[in-house]
């Protein structure tokens, strides 16, 4: 097991990216835009929290909150653009093997940003990316959940 | 590298080595976008179809130069990320100097903006007319710059207008101001 759903969310809270790793049905991608959504509140919440005086913040931010059936963990980057995963560990999670994670997704993006023909805002459809996610997701499930990650 | 699987998925592309560019390439670039846009349109409407390119240009940049960087907090440390990170990677150098007036107008200062240094200033103490078109001259290849700027601070967030004035070519002022 392990990561059950890769999400992206734009500036404006715009969906621009929600996949299940695994097939689903359409009720569960009903459900997983619901979790996805009220994760959006637990992002807002850690930004105004974290706020402090003249300290620099990460973008990782942690686990979110954990819901009956997943874990949701989040990243914000600099461009406002939110990454989520949901993770079905039923054990401990490594911060560091999700971080990991995280930074190879926030990597995708940028290089499929710089596509040209991607337009800002707009939901991110591109095979090579699906491919790539897919590619991240699968280290994780092989070696990051169990020995404690890969290096980038 | 010893953490790297032994067959990555096929997904996963090999780190290629970095490639390079002679830098003249991209001066010829933007000289001769400035030129194409001229001859196509007139006026305004090449200024406003550089600025266009140029703002996408900064959007993409932005996204790229951020992405090692802590969280960016207030709009003073995006506009400091612009003046030193951001100007660093495009134009070989840091801002020369910044000021504002804390109400929401950034004034940068470049004393020697690389993308000017190809422009000959007029001789010194040649009458004002040949000054003034030197100055426009020079204006027309500013729209550019000014767009690249204006989105990599758009996408960061900050919605902002941006100015160039070059006074005493090549140095060259910004002025960004902020939207309400």
């Amino acid at each position: 097991m392990g990561i059950a759903c890769v999400a992206f969310i734009g500036p404006q809270n715009n969906p621009m990216y929600l996949r299940s790793i695994d097939p689903a049905s359409d009720d569960l991608y009903m459900k997983l835009h619901y979790v996805i959504h009220c994760a959006l509140d637990a992002v807002e919440e850690k930004v105004l929290l974290k706020r402090g005086p003249g300290d620099s913040q990460d973008a990782y931010l942690g686990l979110l909150y954990p819901t009956e059936d997943y874990k949701v963990y989040g990243y914000l980057t600099n461009t406002h653009v939110k990454v989520l995963l949901l993770l079905d560990d039923e054990g401990a999670v490594k911060d560091e093997a999700v971080m990991r994670v995280f930074r190879r997704l926030h990597g995708l993006y940028v290089d499929t940003a710089s596509n040209p023909f991607h337009k800002f805002g707009l939901p991110l459809s591109s095979p090579r990316f699906d491919a790539a996610v897919d590619g991240v997701v699968s280290i994780y499930r092989g070696a990051g959940a169990s020995q404690g990650g890969f290096m980038t | 590298m010893a953490g790297i699987p032994p067959a990555p998925s096929p997904g996963v592309v090999a780190k290629k080595p970095a490639r390079r560019c002679a830098e003249v390439c991209l001066e010829l670039l933007c000289a001769e976008s400035v030129r194409l846009f001229h001859a196509k349109q007139s006026g305004p409407a090449a200024a406003a179809a550089l600025e266009a390119v140029g703002y996408r240009v900064g959007q993409q940049l932005a996204e790229r130069y951020t992405r090692d960087k802590p969280r960016l907090g207030d709009t003073l440390e995006i506009i400091k990320f612009v003046c030193k990170d951001f100007w660093q990677a495009l134009f070989k150098k840091q801002v020369d100097n910044l000021k504002t007036n804390h109400r929401g107008v950034y004034v940068l200062q470049d004393n020697g903006f690389r993308w000017l240094q190809r422009l000959s200033p007029p001789a010194p103490g040649s009458d004002p007319g040949r000054e003034e078109a030197a100055r426009q001259l020079a204006l027309s290849y500013l729209h550019l710059p000014c767009g690249i700027v204006r989105g990599a601070l758009c996408h960061l967030g900050v919605i902002c207008t941006v100015e160039a004035d070059p006074k005493q070519m090549p140095s060259c002022t910004f002025t960004i101001r902020i939207m309400a």
